[in-house]
């Protein structure tokens, strides 16, 4: 980490009803060009971290700083403005729509003279979308949602890319694909925060990581150091994706 | 058998259809039943009325565009009613609907939208009468144009209108930014805001056009018919048969469910008489949701 970091959040307390916070003062912090991973049992309040940075969950306390920037409370649709993408983690396409029209659609919010190249190169990035660009993407298989979601999201050239679980749902092999992808965006300069339940592929790709339980901030670590710790991989990693949530809820 | 009712249903059916276009857009996006559309409808009728009015006091009588009955004022004063009923749905959506769509209770705002009509109908009749208004008194030749069909120049030009105005809207809503953003909303609108559309602008642009559109069916029925305060409430029933027959949502659905309905009304005046007339649209609007509720076009349930 070097400069001002890419994006801050500092005890961020949120919640969908007043006075039922779900996130506790967490804290999470990304470098310039990281990857950085919230990993967590579920109900840790890890995505609703994500959505709470992201706008569309009430913040009672703390800051988000983007670049330096207060950005908290900002609504949702000016956050892609500022150059800050998130992907949820379900219906995160508009099915009715084609491929091309979600891109088109994300990609407005650029200036009109840039849009055209954008969907060039998105559709260069994913050979994939290219050949299925006038498709309803309802009918696109769950990797290709996938594909687009995140590429509806690079449409904005953004700073931050903030994912929500973006292996859900996928097999092995297009977990490696999605993720491998990951790698090659950040190549590019983009900082990517994600919320991962498949924590040894999402450490793999991972600068860094944090560890979530009950609203509040765990463990944090370089990805290799917590994916070396016994300890950490006992309570947390699990052997697979599925039963680090049951481990973690008895966890103290 | 006469095949007259085949032109009149298709008229009244275009008719339908454009009120029903406005009306499953704006179900579809703000995700209510809208009972106030009908008297947008009325309101649209008489604000018309008194720009046509105004207008032709300030620069006096136009000539007629000969074969119709009408001239440019109705043209004028037809856009600038169009802008006035979308501003008094955007009005009423401001003082009414967008603080109960805080409490986020579908049923509290279908309510709402019905209290509301009751109160912008009576407003129409304190303020104009239940007496019958006029855009024009100039009697219409109907002009046979084959088996049997006569047809007047103002409905064939009311055709057209409704032509125009859907394939514009078709246009609107899949080459704009603004109709997409329409689309992204009403399928899914978390995610139109992650995709950085601002939602209040969307909801309120949805209101404009409805209301536009709404202006724009009350002055064909009140060309062809005539105008009073109750026609866009008499009209509810058919414009919700047509929206539902088409599929929510559907701007074509809406257009061809409008024709379906209208036929079919005008079908049974003449095989089983007039007094059934409104159970037509009821019995359609009741046999589709039972085979198939998401309609004709609708893209998907719920």
């Amino acid at each position: 980490m070097t400069g001002v970091p890419a994006l801050v959040a500092h005890g961020i307390e949120a919640g969908y009803e007043p006075g039922l916070p779900i996130v506790k003062g967490a804290s999470v912090t990304v470098g310039r060009g990281e990857i950085v991973v919230l990993l967590g049992p579920n109900g840790a309040g890890k995505s609703t971290l994500m959505k709470a940075i992201a706008g569309l969950v009430p913040i009672a306390r703390g800051t988000v700083t983007l670049a330096g920037a207060e950005i908290t409370q900002t609504a949702a649709h000016r956050m892609v403005r500022l150059g800050l993408a998130f992907v949820p983690q379900t219906e995160n396409v508009f099915t009715t729509m084609s491929v091309e029209e979600n891109l088109v659609l994300a990609g407005h919010v650029a200036p009109a003279s840039v849009r055209a190249a954008r969907l060039a190169a998105m559709l260069e990035l994913f050979p994939d979308l290219a050949r299925q660009r006038g498709l309803a993407a309802g009918r696109l298989s769950g990797g290709q949602r996938q594909m687009l979601a995140v590429a509806r999201a690079l449409m904005i050239e953004p700073h931050v890319l903030m994912l929500d679980e973006p292996s859900a749902g996928l097999s092995p092999k297009l977990v490696r694909d999605v993720f491998a992808k990951l790698v090659e965006i950040r190549a590019s300069g983009v900082t990517i925060l994600m919320v991962e339940q498949n924590a040894r592929a999402a450490l793999a790709i991972a600068d860094r990581a944090y560890i979530l339980a009950d609203g509040r901030n765990r463990h944090e670590g370089s990805a290799a150091a917590l994916a070396a710790d016994p300890d950490i991989a006992e309570h947390y990693l699990g052997l697979g994706g599925a039963d680090a949530s049951v481990v973690g809820r008895s966890a103290p | 058998m006469s095949l007259q009712f085949l032109a009149d249903g298709l008229f009244a059916g275009a008719l339908i259809g454009l009120g029903a276009v406005g009306l499953t857009l704006t179900y579809s996006i703000l995700r209510f039943s809208n009972f106030t559309h009908g008297d947008f409808i009325s309101w649209g009728a008489y604000l018309a009325l008194g720009t046509v009015g105004a207008l032709t006091g300030w620069i006096g009588p136009a000539a007629r565009f000969m074969p119709f009955s009408f001239g440019w004022p109705l043209i004028v004063g037809g856009l600038l009613a169009m802008a006035l009923t979308g501003l008094l749905a955007l009005l009423l959506d401001a003082a009414l609907f967008k603080p109960l769509r805080r409490t986020g209770h579908g049923i509290v705002m279908v309510i709402a939208s019905f209290g509301a009509s009751l109160a912008l109908r009576a407003m129409l009749e304190f303020l104009f009468t239940s007496e019958p208004a006029y855009f024009s008194r100039a009697i219409q030749i109907a002009i046979p144009v084959g088996l049997g069909i006569r047809v007047t120049p103002d409905q064939a030009a009311m055709m057209g209108l409704a032509l125009v105005v859907v394939i514009a809207m078709h246009l609107l809503l899949t080459r704009t930014h603004i109709g997409r953003s329409m689309r992204a909303v009403s399928e899914n609108p978390a995610l139109a805001r992650v995709v950085g559309i601002d939602v209040a602008a969307v909801i309120r642009a949805t209101w404009l056009i409805g209301g536009a559109l709404a202006c724009v069916s009350g002055i064909m029925l009140g060309l062809t018919v005539q105008i009073r305060p109750q026609m866009g409430f008499d009209l509810l029933l058919p414009l919700f048969a047509a929206a539902i027959l088409g599929g929510i949502g559907s701007v074509w659905g809406a257009i061809i469910g409008g024709l379906i309905v209208g036929v079919a009304e005008a079908g049974a005046v003449q095989l089983i008489g007039s007094e059934y007339r409104s159970a037509v649209a009821f019995v359609l609007l009741i046999a589709m949701l039972l085979v198939r509720p998401r309609g004709l076009f609708g893209v998907r349930e719920g």
